[in-house]
């Protein structure tokens, strides 16, 4: 089933191109991969750096089948990754937010297995994996760097493997992205979801109708407020204790 | 806001200028073409995507009669060929399909409204066919909060019908008398039986029907005060919960139908304000509350109430109660509203019948309101229907400097205040009990293309 690697879409993708903004210079700095590296370190990083165009929504940067080259950070915007299963349904394996790595389920098979598509206007910086490993021989930081990022990875699937309730599971997603966006500079309380309720439902194994049920209640329980994508955290500590989490 | 106590005849005079009445804003002479059946897919695809959908309101037109009104403005179409309303039926069912396959199936109808034309030309089968039918294509809510209501022409419908109706689903009704003197009834082609209409409001209570409401139309050919006194008197003897009281305006070079009333027979603008004032009079003085523009209710009636704690809401049937719904229009002309957007069906039945006939959705053309179409949308609401405009609300949700942002408009109420329409104060306009009546030309202050085109001279008379 899988599609050979789709050269075109890996062209289009890492075209050669003068890195425009230095990474040294990226808002996302603290939170990207080369964060930890000395300005040395950080210039030689800045050259294995692919910086894409602007990617529309709906426009895919990975396709399952797509032999494993690269990994990508995203610069702006959101990704969406999702398989087809058996039965053509889409499910939905998780979201991508600005200084979050692309790809790293690729390395052991070095195919992609899910599909990976812009849910907004959005950015990425191309990384071709085999540069960023040999670097990581060399620059301790980044090794440690690139274990830290996996391992929180994981960390978040097992929280989310564990057996909640729709409303643990919703409220714990709104947590998590509160957590993240609160960590890129956006506002924690506030904050625009560029993914449908389908595309959540699918993503926490829900029906679609109980994602607006629950939101519904939380509202009315004065938790959130919201206007059609927008959400506003009113109750923090509500939410937190619904979410079994200590943080947000 | 309570209803003034003397009659503001000389203001009612100086104002009685065009004006639209906002049961939308942008209104839709501002619809456009280029808002087409791929736009409008995407406003319901993007709806459909909100975090928590709103409800739906559906809205049906049925715009047949069998005779006509001289005095209607509406788009209906008359014919005694019952064939001609079969095969539009057979199109609405098409259209109730495509409409309902685009909307998430878990979005619940919490309003549904049959309007015309004369709903009830169509006979109990043929209309319970059509609920069918929208059961079948989408989630009509069962709660008894639900608002579904049909408007009924009392000479086609007897106490049988009535009871029908009540078991199709629909819990309101919205009964047409406009004027019970028979010479008035003759003027206007719409002779009705007295009798015979009181009893099918006290049959539709009998039969379930939790809210009776009940419309009037004042400046009619040969209306005289003493006259119309006397068809308020027998209505309110049947304690409606809601009363609409229409201007007639009449306007032969638009409306065809409006030619078949000789002009002199239409009360001169002196009586119209005599007829105006004793039916408020009247109204209030039985104890019902004056909900703004046309309409009246009983106190204890849910307009009243949501008027009262400020979530009254306007729309297309004028004013209502609903929590804010994507409003699905369906048959010929229809409004629709979805997302922040309007759209329109052809208003042609041939055009309408011809692009379901192709597959398509019949939609003419609609608009896409942009952010200053949805803050001056919000300020009119306010003054619709709360009766007053606080700034800060304004500033705080839109980012805006309200005295900065509407510096014109605020200088141009200046003169409404002078003429004690509204108070003016530090954040706030706030609508006197004048300006109730009057509502209308405060909102027309704030519409952003009537001040950039005013000339608006096919609008009905305010008054």
């Amino acid at each position: 089933m899988y599609r050979a690697m789709s050269a075109e879409s890996q062209k289009k993708l890492y075209f050669p191109e003068r890195l425009q903004v230095a990474c040294s210079q990226c808002t996302l700095g603290d939170l990207c991969l080369p964060r930890s590296l000395d300005p040395v370190g950080l210039e030689q990083f800045e050259h294995i750096v692919n910086k894409s165009r602007p990617i529309q929504p709906g426009e895919h940067i990975f396709r399952a089948g797509d032999k494993f080259v690269s990994i990508a950070a995203v610069r702006a915007g959101c990704f969406k990754s999702y398989v087809i299963d058996k039965n053509g349904e889409e499910q939905v394996l998780g979201f991508y937010l600005p200084g979050e790595i692309i790809g790293f389920d690729a390395i052991h098979e070095q195919i992609h297995r899910a599909n990976v598509v812009a849910l907004d206007t959005s950015s990425i910086c191309g990384l071709s994996f085999d540069s960023v490993s040999e670097m990581a021989r060399q620059l301790p930081q980044l090794q440690e760097e690139l274990f830290r990022v996996m391992s929180l990875h994981i960390a978040e699937l097992e929280a989310s493997a564990a057996d909640l309730s729709a409303e643990e599971r919703i409220a714990s997603l709104l947590c998590s992205l509160s957590r993240r966006f609160a960590s890129r500079g956006y506002s924690s309380k506030e904050f625009n979801l560029s993914m449908s309720r389908r595309d959540i439902a699918s993503n926490l194994r829900l029906a679609t109708e109980t994602i607006s049920r629950v939101l519904a209640r939380f509202q009315s329980a004065g938790i959130i407020k919201v206007n059609r994508k927008k959400v506003a955290i009113l109750d923090s500590d509500k939410l937190k204790d619904l979410a079994r989490r200590d943080t947000c | 806001m309570g209803i003034t106590t003397t009659f503001p005849s000389e203001l009612i005079t100086k104002y009685g200028l065009a004006g639209p009445r906002y049961t939308s804003y942008p209104t839709a002479l501002q619809f456009h073409e280029g808002y087409d059946a791929e736009a409008y897919r995407r406003h319901v695809d993007s709806s459909n995507d909100d975090l928590i959908p709103k409800p739906l309101s559906l809205y049906v037109h049925l715009p047949f009669c069998k005779e006509l009104c001289y005095y209607c403005a509406c788009n209906k179409k008359v014919t005694r060929n019952t064939q001609r309303a079969v095969e539009y039926l057979q199109r609405l069912d098409k259209e109730i399909v495509m409409q309902g396959e685009m909307f998430d199936r878990d979005r619940q109808v919490i309003q549904l409204h049959f309007g015309g034309g004369t709903p009830t030309y169509y006979d109990d089968i043929q209309l319970r066919h059509i609920v069918d039918q929208l059961s079948a294509n989408f989630l009509l809510s069962r709660s008894d909060s639900r608002e579904f209501s049909i408007e009924i022409d009392p000479r086609t419908v007897d106490e049988d019908r009535v009871a029908q109706l009540a078991d199709m689903g629909f819990n309101r009704v919205s009964m047409g008398i406009q004027d019970f003197d028979h010479a008035v009834q003759k003027a206007v082609n719409r002779v009705q039986d007295e009798e015979k209409t009181l009893r099918l409001i006290e049959a539709s209570r009998e039969s379930g029907f939790n809210s009776v409401s009940v419309d009037l139309i004042y400046g009619l050919p040969l209306q005289t005060p003493e006259s119309f006194e006397r068809t308020i008197d027998s209505v309110l003897s049947s304690r409606p919960n809601r009363l609409s009281v229409y201007n007639y305006a009449h306007l032969p070079h638009l409306f065809r139908a409006q030619r078949m009333i000789s002009s002199e027979q239409v009360p001169i603008p002196e009586v119209r304000l005599q007829l105006l004032a004793s039916t408020i009079s009247k109204l209030v003085d039985a104890g019902y509350v004056y909900i703004g523009m046309d309409h009246f209710a009983l106190p204890d009636d849910e307009l009243a109430i949501a008027m009262d704690n400020g979530t009254l809401q306007r729309n297309f049937q004028g004013y209502s109660t609903c929590r804010e719904t994507d409003l699905v229009g369906m048959g010929v002309s229809a409004i629709g509203k979805v997302g922040n957007s309007f759209v329109q069906n052809l208003k042609d039945i041939r055009a309408w019948e011809a692009a379901i006939d192709e597959g398509g959705l019949p939609v003419w053309r609609g608009l896409g309101m942009s952010g200053e179409d949805r803050l001056r949308r919000a300020v009119i609401s306010a003054i619709m229907c709360q009766g007053f405009v606080r700034f800060a609300e304004f500033e705080r949700k839109y980012g805006i400097d309200f005295n900065d942002h509407f510096a014109l408009e605020l200088e141009s109420l200046k003169p409404l205040e002078q003429d004690g329409l509204i108070e003016l104060s530090e954040g706030t306009i706030e609508v006197t009990s004048t300006g109730l009546l009057l509502l209308r030309v405060i909102a027309m202050k704030f519409d952003e293309y009537l001040i950039n085109d005013l000339q608006g001279k096919s609008y009905s008379k305010v008054i």
